[in-house]
């Protein structure tokens, strides 16, 4: 099996973040990236399946600007065979249908037998690359996928998806994009030798002009945004005094229903 | 030119470390400490990862890692147990006699295995009758045709319990001091090894502290590291290369003090204001503060000094004993900022206090070190 895994550089969740000076946009400049939650859930999913399959590859793929090298050189520690920077402007990884034809593009002529993702990024959560990848590719495609595995046949993916309702069991042919539910399996860590080694390991690189040019018009964002806010401060917390624990649970139930107004 | 910054790969190393001292070590540090546990576990993580054995060359399997490099790994480690650190690092103490003064076969032969299986080691040098003054050690070894023969006791031998290996340092005429003192390795299962309790210790509790007796230990010629006499040279350089990382490690403690302080003085209000709005308590924090970025910045000159290829005593010994000194003072101040609940062991800042104390005292007790930099200070004026 030829692997594919789509990467996303989020910012580390202890960044302290701030408002870009337009206001349309978190500023990430000196915030650290990482691979980071469905993405990590990805790159364990390929690695087993790597494993459950000799002879097949995986190579992580990620789409923006410089910050892409780090979180591929993480996935190859990891154990990730190659990777891909497809590389493109800030402006243009804003725009997930941009990302999603630039990848599909990188993708294409390296005859991916599955596409692996987060089912969404760890940072926007917005979940429209992967199946938009599908969409470019005309290969099927699933979101909230858990329970991988490969088919007996080894064509095909049998997998489960985790819907409000219950569990969807599915097979699937392959070629395909699957969108991974998060932390269902126990995402390894990287050992130290294989950092160090990662450190020298190549990188291919698809230059934005040339995605831009297979693009044509296609590479410019069409969507652009227009104010970002960051969430208000948290009021503090009330403390409550108390003589009984019975005291203290009928206060505290008094304060979620007529004050905090959590139940009725 | 100078420049501070990390490089991306130590960026990520360091993350390595962060992330198996927050995820592994720091949930079960306060339990391993009440309890006196020797979380092996744990220990077998950390190998499995690579951060045991960061000073072996690749060559022999390991990361050969530069003293700067191990020195970021060890301050995250401590930052979350010092105890489960010295643990975790004691094998480059103990293998780093064999790194120093081994043929390469016996390189091949030594510390090989410890990159290829989870192995401990421990050092032994140490002596009931005497720690700072090593080259008065009385550990004999008798020369018995190709083999030498082992008599004596070694003591505080961290790891020792569990150690599959002993670098032991021993002398064949105590008349002659340091001339007359040899390395040998020495496997765990040797006859005639006895191993003593583990110590039940003030701090460091998840680190396992034994007495390590030789009764008439037969080792054969081969297991002898450089020449006769030479042990005492090995002892010294040996430790010399670690006593950098020891500077780290009590960085890593004090960092942790600092931390908690810091946000519990936040927290915490008195006269109606958070504590951190006192000018008593910014006043203490700042001290802090200074003290734990001397530590670090003393630790780092001194590994990039040892990474220039240069021996670096002076500056090894002034990051030791300065950032050991510092760990203690940042700790107390830690539990004085948080008052009577400092003392309490349900918080975690009477530990940090009591694990910063062996920083003091191990790896060359600070009154050592203050010879140590006397003697180098001073030959530069001679």
């Amino acid at each position: 099996m030829e692997i594919f895994v789509l990467l996303k550089p989020v910012p580390e969740g202890e960044s302290r973040l701030r408002v870009s000076a337009d206001g349309r946009r978190l500023d990430l400049d000196g915030v650290k990236f990482v691979l980071a939650g469905y993405d990590e859930s990805a790159v364990e999913q390929a690695l087993l399946l790597k494993e459950s399959a000799p002879g097949s590859t995986v190579r992580a793929v990620s789409f923006g600007p410089a910050r892409c090298e780090e979180i591929l050189r993480a996935a190859i520690a990891l154990g990730c065979d190659a990777a891909t920077w497809v590389e493109g402007p800030s402006e243009a990884a804003e725009d997930p249908m941009v990302v999603a034809r630039a990848l599909a593009t990188a993708i294409a002529p390296g005859g991916a037998s599955l596409i692996l993702a987060g089912k969404q990024a760890g940072d926007d959560e917005e979940g429209l690359v992967p199946a938009a990848v599908a969409e470019r590719l005309g290969v099927p495609s699933f979101g909230h996928v858990l329970d991988l595995r490969a088919g007996p046949d080894g064509a095909s993916l049998r997998f489960a998806r985790a819907t409000e309702a219950g569990t969807e069991r599915w097979e699937c042919p392959l070629p395909c994009v699957i969108g991974l539910q998060q932390a269902w399996n126990d995402p390894r860590t990287a050992k130290l030798p294989n950092i160090l080694k990662s450190r020298k390991a190549a990188i291919a690189k698809v230059a934005w002009t040339e995605t831009a040019a297979a693009l044509g018009a296609e590479s410019r964002p069409t969507n652009r945004p227009e104010a970002f806010a960051l969430p208000p401060p948290r009021a503090g917390a009330k403390m409550i005094e108390f003589k009984t624990p019975d005291d203290a649970a009928e206060q505290l139930v008094r304060a979620l229903r007529e004050e905090a107004k959590v139940f009725p | 030119m100078l420049d501070f910054s990390l490089t991306p790969e130590q960026e990520s190393l360091q993350d390595l470390a962060r992330k198996f001292a927050r995820t592994e070590m720091a949930p079960r540090a306060a339990a391993c400490d009440k309890e006196g546990r020797f979380p092996e576990e744990i220990y077998r993580k950390a190998w499995e990862l690579g951060l045991m054995n960061l000073n072996v060359p690749s060559e022999y399997g390991g990361s050969g890692l530069s003293v700067l490099d191990q020195c970021l790994i060890v301050e995250e480690l401590a930052y979350a147990c010092g105890g489960m650190t010295t643990s975790i690092i004691a094998n480059c103490l103990a293998l780093e006699p064999i790194l120093l003064g081994a043929t390469p076969e016996q390189k091949r032969r030594w510390l090989a295995p410890f990159c290829a299986e989870y192995h401990l080691a421990s050092f032994c040098l140490t002596e009931p009758g005497g720690g700072s003054d090593a080259a008065g050690l009385q550990t004999r070894a008798t020369r018995d045709g190709d083999d030498y023969v082992l008599r004596g006791e070694k003591c505080f031998i961290t790891n020792g319990p569990h150690a599959s290996l002993f670098t032991v340092f021993a002398t064949t005429d105590p008349s002659l001091r340091a001339k007359g003192i040899v390395a040998f390795v020495v496997p765990g299962d040797a006859p005639g090894i006895v191993r003593g309790k583990d110590e039940d210790k003030m701090g460091h509790r998840a680190s396992s502290t034994g007495t390590i007796r030789f009764e008439d230990v037969r080792v054969p010629a081969a297991q002898r590291l450089g020449g006769e006499g030479e042990g005492f040279s090995i002892a010294m350089r040996t430790l010399d290369q670690t006593r950098t990382p020891i500077g780290a490690l009590a960085t890593g403690i004090a960092q942790a003090a600092l931390d908690h302080a810091a946000r519990y003085s936040l927290e915490r209000k008195s006269f109606g204001k958070p504590i951190s709005e006192h000018q008593a308590i910014q006043i203490k924090l700042a001290n802090m503060a200074q003290m734990v970025s001397a530590a670090r910045l003393l630790t780092w000159k001194a590994a990039w000094t040892i990474d220039r290829g240069e021996r670096g005593t002076l500056d090894s010994s002034i990051a030791k004993c300065v950032a050991s000194d510092s760990a203690l003072r940042v700790a107390d101040d830690a539990i004085q900022i948080f008052g009577g609940y400092g003392y309490m062991k349900e918080y975690p800042v009477e530990k940090l206090l009591r694990d910063a104390k062996l920083t003091q005292i191990y790896e060359g007790a600070n009154e050592i070190q203050r010879i140590v930099t006397a003697r180098e200070l001073l030959r530069r004026y001679a």
